[in-house]
Parts: C-alpha cells; sequence; structure tokens
C-alpha cells in the first residue's frame, strides 16, 4: 500500500450516502407522510413551547396565591383563565407539560436500559438462564402492576420526583425485556455472533456493540411508542392523586380538578385544556411513532 | 509432532421427557472420534447432513461443549482449560463460517469487521490498525475502498473473501472451515478454494476442511474421514478413499458422485447395484446389532476401517 | 394435552406464593397495623395495653409465622378486619365485587361486539374507506389514555348533554327486581362501560385485520378458491374458524387491563366497585383492605392468564411448546 490515506473522508461520506441510516429512513418515511409531518410539527412546537416559556414566566408568581382572581374564565390577562388559588393556568399548563415530558422521557430510558440489558442476557445465553429469567419475567407481568406503583408510592418514605421516576420505572420494563430477548433469542442463532465468539470477543461486548444494533430499529419504536404510554400512565398517576408531588404540577394536577363536579362542569378551563393537550400530545407522538415503526420495516415502508 | 490431536470426542446433548423434564436419552452428535492434523495438511471432515461434523467443528472452536474427549492442540487439551486460558488459544485457532450472509454482521462496515479480532487481542493505532485491514483486504483480493463499505454491498463470493480475511486477521494457525462454498454458485466456488489454497502455503495454515460434497474434498484435502452418524467410518489419504474404499457407506458415498461421461452411466449403476448387493448381505460386518459403527482398524499405515 | 395443562397449572402455585409473599412485606412496610389504626387514635387505651394487644395477636412474632397465619386464614377468605369500616374486609369486598365484575363483564362484552366484526370488515375489505376509517378509529382507540377519555364522555354526556347520570351505580331508592331498576343500573353503567370499551377495542381490532390479511394469502383459503368455494364461506368456513378461536382466549389476558381500567373508571364515574375502594382505602390508609385488594386482583390476573394459557393451547396447539 503505498498510499494508505486514499482520501479518507470522501470515501465515508460517499458510503454514508449509499447506506442511509435509521435516521436518514425515518426522516425520509416522515417527509412523505403529511400526518406525521404535521403531528412532529405540532410536537415540536408543544415540546419547545413548553421548554422554553416558563424561562420568560414569572415562576413565583404561578404558585402565589391570588384570592382576588380565583376561577377567572379564559381573557387576554389569563389565556385560558385561573384556578381555585387564583393562579394562571396557561403558565401551569406549559410547566406541567414540561414536567410530564421530562419524566415521561426518564422513565421510557431507565425503564428501556433495564428492559435491554435484561432481555439482551436473557436472549444471548438462551438455555438455562433464559429459562430462569424468563419465568421471573412471567411472574412480574401478571402483577397488577397499577396497583402496586399506587402502594409503592405511599409507602416510600421520602417520596419525591426521584423516586416516583424509580418507581413507574421498576413497572415499565417488562414489555420491552420480553419483546428483545425473543429477538435476542433468534439473533443469537446466527453467524455473525458464533464468528464474535471465535474471534474472541468478550460476551457483553458482544451483546451490546454486535447484537444491539441489529435490533436498534426495534428498540427505537419500542421507545417511541412507550413514550406516550409513559406519559399517559404518569397523568394518570397524577390525576388520581398519586403522581407527581404537591409542588411539581403536572398535567395530570391540573385535570385532578375534575374530580369535583361543579369545576367539571362550571369550570372547565382549569382542567379541560390540560385533558386536550395531552390527547394531542398522544396522538402526535404515536403518529410519529407509526412513521417511525414503518421505516424500520421495509416492507411497511411507504416512502 | 502432531498439531492437533483429537481422541475419543463426544458431544452429547439430553433429551428431556416425562412429568418432571429428566433427561431420559441422549443425541449422540458426535460419538467418540479421533483423529490428528498434521501442521500444513488439509484435513476433511466429510458426510450427510446431521452426521455430527460441524458439531465436532463447533466442539474444536469452542461453541459447542464437548460432553467428553481430549482436543490436543499443541500438546494442551482444549477440553480442560478454563474461559480464560481457552482465550489464549482463540489467536491459533480461526473458523470460516458456512453463511456468508449471516457471518458478517450487517450494521458494521468491513474495517470494522476485519479489524473486531485485532481490537480484541492486538493493542493498535487507528493507523496501524487501518494498513493492517488494507493489506487483509488487498491480499484477499478487494478493493482498497471496499473497506468503508457494508456487507450487503458485495457478493456471496466477496463476502466470503471478507470473512476470510478477518479469520486471517491473526495469524492462526489453523482454521476450521465449515463447508465455506457450500452456500456459493457453482461459479465462484473453485475461485474461492483456489485462494484457500494459496494463502494455505502463505500463511502456513493447516486446515479442518468440513464438507459434504465429495468433489470439494477430493480437490483440497490430503487426509479425509468419513463420518456416519457421529462416528468415523473411515480415514485415509485421499488416495486411499477414493481408489480403495474399504467401508460399505464409504463405497456407497463415492459411487453416488454423478458421473459425467454418458458412455459410463450403465458402468455405474452396476456398481452401484453390487454394492447394495454387499451392503444387505455383508451388513452385520460392518454394523453391530445396534446399528454403531464398529471401532476403527488399521488396514495400512495410513487407512482405518471401521469394521469388524 | 393434559401434561401441559398440569405443569401449566403447577406453574401457578409458585407465582401465587411469591405473589402473596411480596404483598405480606409491602403491608409490613406500610406505615401501622391492625392495633395502630383500631387503638392508637383512642386515648383511652394506654401504651401498655397497647403493647398487650399486640402479643395477644401475634405481631411481635417472627415475619413467617405472621405470614403463615395470614396466608392461612386468606385461603379460607379471611383478610381480617378494616378499621376505617368497622367490618371484615371480606365481607366489605363482597359488598363491592359485584360491581366491578358487572363493570368488567360488560366492557368485554362491549368489546367484542365492537372489535370482531370491526375487525373483519378491515381484514376482509382491506385498503377499502371502511378499513381506513376502522383503521384510524383503532389508531385514536390506541392513542388516547382511558381517564381522559373517561373524563371527556362524562364532561360531554352526563353535564353537557345530561344524558346520563354523572355518577353512582344506581338509585337505591328504586325496588330491585323492578323493571324501572334494571333501566336505572344500565343508565348508571352506560358511560363506565363504554368509556372502557370504546378504547379497549385497540387490541382485538389489530390483531384481527392483521390475522386475516396473513390467512388470505395463504395456500388452504387459495385451494378454497380454486375449488369454487363461494367467497363468503371463504371466509365463514375457512379464514374465521382460525382467526376467530384464538380471540376467546385473550380474555384472560385482558384482566390486567381491566383491573387498571377499573381503578380510573370509577373513580372518575363515583361508581361504587373494588377499584374505587381501593382508592379510598390507600386514601384513609386502610391497609388490611389494601393488601386484601391487591392480592385477589393479583391472584385474578394470574388465574386469568392459566386459563388463557390453557384454551389457547387447546385452540392452537402449535403453542404447546413441551
Amino acid at each position: 500500500m503505498t498510499n494508505p490515506v486514499i482520501d479518507e473522508k470522501k470515501l465515508i461520506a460517499q458510503e454514508k450516502l449509499n447506506n442511509p441510516s435509521l435516521l436518514r429512513t425515518i426522516w425520509r418515511e416522515i417527509m412523505h407522510d403529511k400526518m406525521a409531518l404535521g403531528s412532529l410539527i405540532l410536537f415540536t412546537i408543544i415540546v419547545l413551547s413548553a421548554y422554553i416559556s416558563p424561562l420568560f414566566v414569572d415562576q413565583t408568581a404561578l404558585t402565589r396565591v391570588n384570592f382576588l382572581n380565583v376561577w377567572k374564565p379564559p381573557s387576554l390577562d389569563n389565556w385560558v383563565g385561573t384556578d381555585d388559588g387564583g393562579r394562571d393556568v396557561f403558565g401551569q399548563l406549559m410547566i406541567g407539560t414540561r414536567n410530564s415530558l421530562t419524566i415521561g422521557v426518564a422513565v421510557t430510558l431507565i425503564a428501556g436500559l433495564i428492559g435491554l440489558t435484561y432481555g439482551l442476557i436473557s436472549g444471548y445465553y438462551g438455555g438455562a438462564a433464559d429459562n430462569v429469567m424468563m419465568r421471573i419475567l412471567e411472574f412480574l407481568m401478571v402483577l397488577p402492576s397499577l396497583m402496586f406503583i399506587i402502594v409503592f408510592v405511599t409507602i416510600v418514605p421520602n417520596y419525591n420526583v426521584f423516586t416516583f421516576i424509580l418507581i413507574m420505572s421498576i413497572f415499565a420494563w417488562f414489555g420491552k425485556a420480553r419483546l428483545i430477548r425473543s429477538r435476542a433469542l433468534q439473533e443469537r442463532e446466527l453467524d455473525y455472533i458464533n464468528a464474535s465468539k471465535t474471534l474472541g470477543t468478550p460476551s457483553f461486548k458482544i451483546m451490546f456493540f454486535e447484537m444491539f444494533p441489529n435490533l436498534s430499529s426495534l428498540v427505537i419504536v419500542n421507545m417511541t411508542l412507550t413514550l406516550a404510554n409513559n406519559i399517559g400512565i404518569e397523568t394518570g398517576l397524577t390525576f388520581l392523586g398519586f403522581g407527581l408531588p404537591a409542588g411539581t404540577p403536572s398535567l395530570g394536577t391540573l385535570i385532578s380538578f375534575a374530580r369535583n363536579p361543579d369545576i367539571i362542569k362550571n369550570k372547565w378551563w382549569v382542567w379541560l385544556p390540560a385533558a386536550l393537550l395531552i390527547l394531542v400530545m398522544m396522538l402526535c407522538i404515536n403518529y410519529v411513532g407509526q412513521a417511525v415503526k414503518r421505516a424500520s420495516d421495509a416492507r411497511q415502508r411507504l416512502a | 509432532m502432531s498439531l492437533l490431536t483429537v481422541n475419543d470426542l463426544k458431544v452429547h446433548y439430553p433429551i428431556r421427557g416425562g412429568f418432571f423434564r429428566k433427561v431420559v436419552d441422549h443425541v449422540r452428535a458426535v460419538d467418540g472420534i479421533s483423529f490428528e492434523l498434521q501442521p500444513g495438511e488439509t484435513y476433511g471432515l466429510v458426510g450427510e447432513s446431521g452426521c455430527g461434523k460441524t458439531t465436532s467443528g463447533r466442539a474444536l472452536i469452542g461453541l459447542n461443549k464437548a460432553t467428553s474427549g481430549e482436543m490436543l492442540f499443541e500438546g494442551k487439551d482444549l477440553a480442560k482449560l478454563s474461559r480464560a486460558e481457552r482465550r489464549n488459544y482463540t489467536k491459533d485457532i480461526q473458523m470460516i463460517f458456512q453463511d456468508p450472509y449471516s457471518s458478517l454482521n450487517g450494521r458494521k462496515n468491513v474495517l470494522n469487521i476485519i479489524a473486531e479480532p485485532l481490537r480484541n487481542f492486538e493493542r493498535l493505532s487507528p493507523k496501524e490498525e487501518l494498513l493492517r485491514v488494507q493489506e487483509l483486504v488487498a491480499r484477499v483480493g478487494l478493493s482498497p475502498e471496499s473497506i468503508y463499505k457494508y456487507p450487503h454491498q458485495f457478493s456471496g463470493g466477496q463476502r466470503q473473501r471478507i470473512g476470510i480475511a478477518r479469520a486471517l486477521a491473526l495469524n492462526p494457525k489453523l482454521i476450521i472451515a465449515d463447508e465455506p462454498v457450500s452456500a456459493l454458485d457453482v461459479s465462484v466456488q473453485a475461485q474461492v478454494l483456489n485462494f484457500m489454497q494459496e494463502i494455505q502455503e502463505e500463511f502456513n495454515l493447516t486446515y479442518l476442511f468440513i464438507s459434504h460434497d465429495l468433489g470439494i474434498i477430493q480437490h483440497m484435502c490430503d487426509r479425509i474421514g468419513i463420518m456416519y452418524r457421529g462416528r468415523f467410518v473411515e480415514e485415509g489419504t485421499a488416495s486411499d478413499i477414493y481408489n480403495n474404499p474399504q467401508h460399505v457407506y464409504t463405497k456407497r458415498l463415492i459411487a453416488a458422485i454423478p458421473e459425467m461421461n454418458p458412455e459410463k452411466r450403465f458402468e455405474k449403476m452396476h456398481l452401484r447395484q453390487s454394492i447394495n448387493q454387499e451392503y444387505q448381505t455383508e451388513y452385520n460386518n460392518y454394523f453391530d446389532k445396534d446399528g454403531r459403527m464398529f471401532d476403527l482398524k488399521r488396514v495400512s499405515d495410513t487407512h482405518s476401517v471401521a469394521m469388524l | 394435552m393434559l401434561k401441559f395443562i398440569l405443569r401449566r397449572a403447577l406453574l401457578m402455585i409458585p407465582q401465587l406464593i411469591l405473589l402473596s409473599l411480596i404483598i405480606f412485606m409491602l403491608s409490613k412496610a406500610m406505615p401501622g397495623d391492625a392495633v395502630t389504626g383500631a387503638f392508637m387514635s383512642n386515648p383511652n387505651v394506654s401504651p401498655e395495653q397497647v403493647e398487650k394487644i399486640r402479643e395477644k395477636l401475634g405481631l411481635n412474632d417472627p415475619w413467617y409465622e405472621q405470614y403463615g397465619r395470614w396466608i392461612g386464614k386468606a385461603v379460607q377468605g379471611d383478610f381480617g378486619q378494616s378499621y376505617v369500616h368497622k367490618q371484615p374486609v371480606t365481607s366489605l369486598l363482597a359488598g363491592r365485587i359485584e360491581n366491578t365484575v358487572l363493570l368488567s363483564l360488560f366492557t368485554a362484552i362491549v368489546i367484542y361486539l365492537l372489535a370482531i366484526p370491526l375487525g373483519i370488515v378491515a381484514g376482509r375489505w382491506t385498503d377499502t374507506w371502511a378499513d381506513k376509517m376502522i383503521v384510524t378509529y383503532n389508531y385514536f382507540a390506541f392513542a388516547t389514555p382511558l381517564f381522559i377519555f373517561a373524563l371527556l364522555m362524562l364532561f360531554l354526556f352526563s353535564f353537557i348533554l345530561g344524558w346520563f347520570p354523572i355518577g353512582g351505580s344506581g338509585n337505591i331508592r328504586i325496588d330491585p327486581g323492578s323493571w324501572e331498576y334494571i333501566v336505572d343500573r344500565a343508565k348508571h353503567l352506560f358511560l363506565p362501560v363504554m368509556s372502557g370499551a370504546l378504547i379497549g377495542t385497540y387490541g382485538t381490532i389489530q390483531y384481527l385485520r392483521n390475522d386475516i390479511i396473513d390467512q388470505k394469502i395463504k395456500d388452504y383459503v387459495k385451494t378454497a378458491r380454486s375449488k369454487g368455494v363461494p367467497e363468503g364461506k371463504v371466509y365463514t368456513r375457512h379464514i374465521l374458524r382460525n382467526s376467530l378461536l384464538p380471540i376467546a382466549a385473550f380474555l384472560g389476558y385482558e384482566i390486567t387491563g381491566l383491573i387498571s381500567g377499573s381503578i380510573f373508571i370509577e373513580s372518575i364515574y363515583s361508581y361504587p366497585g373494588l377499584g374505587q375502594l381501593f382508592l379510598q382505602s390507600i386514601a384513609q390508609r386502610d391497609f388490611t383492605v389494601v393488601t386484601a385488594l391487591v392480592m385477589v386482583s393479583g391472584a385474578a390476573v394470574i388465574i386469568g392468564t392459566l386459563l388463557s394459557d390453557i384454551i389457547l393451547s387447546i385452540v392452537d396447539p402449535r403453542i404447546r411448546i413441551e
């Protein structure tokens, strides 16, 4: 080799073009689906305003009680009215969205990591290890998890946002682990795994650097779809009064006003916008998730 | 001294049954085989599918666990080594896989595929690594710019060359080639086989060549072991086996090689009929009452047969 | 076959034991016990007396003895006393269980009544406008969180339109057994059932549609067509026979969803069932009731899954892996 550096950069760029990454494929798929594109744009707007607007809003004003201003219907001053303490609902809506999103993402990531590790180990080793791990998983899956989460939330000492995220994550990874395990079980039969073994690659490296990239599209699809689900569970729990601790408002906190019949009917501006906002976010995330799913499976692609 | 000595190797799988899933019996995938590999030779393992030849190869490289028996590599028994000690021999024994499509990770480019063993065993700077990979890629006859391509951009033959380059990266002494060309087009098979012979001389390799194709085995191998139902039927040099088959199973195998010359078709048919006759009348000379083969018996310096 | 059922049933026993152990541990971690709840707030009972009662009730014994006693009684249907309601937990549950079972049962029935025809239509006439509408509906059903949907239904039909009562399970002043009583109960059940059912159809529709699309191109269907079997009969006699059978089995797997659903639905419609009792008991720290409820729900899911597995193994021999 006289000239080993034969314009590396150009070569790499060229091959990148020939081998579009999953992200690129997803992008192309979304661009081809007007609804998915619309969902993505709408969702981005919601996310951006939820994360940026609290920077401009006086946070303390949102928690200050103002008895002269309680239960005000929507007006120019308060776009969607005020609540029982005269606090601006729109500001709470933004902060609630931010909190719900952050927690949803955190739970999805933690649960994803646990599920991925568990599923990969179970599927990679197979045999007796897999057998034991699957029996355990089967057991965990029959637990009435909503009840368990509520019980944990009530008995955990020093309950705060982090313990809440942890409790939710503990019950959110079972399905993922089973999904990844069944795919890993198929992958382990393929010779590239055997080849890595004969080349002396350590097992954990084979799992995470050889096997995992081949399952990544599955993981991404699953994560997008469960993100929506986790936001739903979080707001639902907060609605019931077993979610975010007081002081960390979530969209569920606003909706929980709706447990009073008078408020449902006569002060709808407190809870209805939050409910609709969650609904819109769920629809957007799921629609994008469907496009991601199609992108990961060549047979279903529209683009 | 021989490079590899296999003594009475057995690989058994339990069959579980009954209510409590107790082990009721075993599948005797490999049931007591012994052979030796001399440095620089090509040893062929032949037999019909399911005879245990692939299982033997996988046991040697450690993908399957041997139930019992010895596998002496340069005098060290691989079967008794711990996982960590076994790693020291990973460099010396490598494998070429049957399916060039599933044996390369589709998510990695050629550079990363070939560099995988280097990263496990040698501390190289990225630049040195790139150089080594480029050398290997050039040696197996692929263009240097292909190192950033992904497996799906290559043909089956090219993929198999990438697999060979990966196996060569650590300068092994023994390569176990498990049906290396049976997934390839016939037109490409010869290319890959001749290439394997070239690098054998260049790198002073020993091959354990596993195949069901008698023609390829004849072309490639110095010595041959015929396997049937997990046991050796006959062992000898290529000429022992092809010109002077002793066991009725070997005879039947060789008689089954298609005859290209149409004028010899009837001759061949008569041969087959007579072998079949022999199989029926002299069955008891070759198989015991359980249908199991006898142990190998020497008939000449190089030639052994499993006969009564 | 029998061997599979027996082995599968045996697997249930360790699951139930483990479940009860976990729940017992949790109940020990819950603040307060039977004595604190019943006597602590009573100033006439001195700490020494409390200690004596503790000793008498065995609350100072090692945990495994306490567990043994608890599970022994639980098996006989005795879950202890609720200190809020001052009555045995079992009779408390018995008074509520009918409502929840009724709610879940009707929800399941409506789900199947909606989902099966829709799934068949979508699968048989793929890519028609009907299919597209069903797929869109199903997408909404999948994406919408249950509690939001239930709230919106309540808001719209009870508060704005006033068609249905805003909560409860029935008017107690109406004589049970009369026609009026049944109509009244139905009116109270309608919205809770519909809230759960309308968005509970997702799994069944999705399964049926995909399965029918898969079956349509199988060789046995082509054979039937080529023999001249009319298109309608191809579906009723051949495809649906294969696609519908497993659906019967899925009911057991749905129990988890129905239980968590009932918690939301009963809370939103103030429907006096087990889900509402669970939330009330948690809020009032009535932990004997909570423990019993989690145990009963867990056991229901385990048994439901067992039944589903068995039915599925009868319907589809392929999954009966030895």
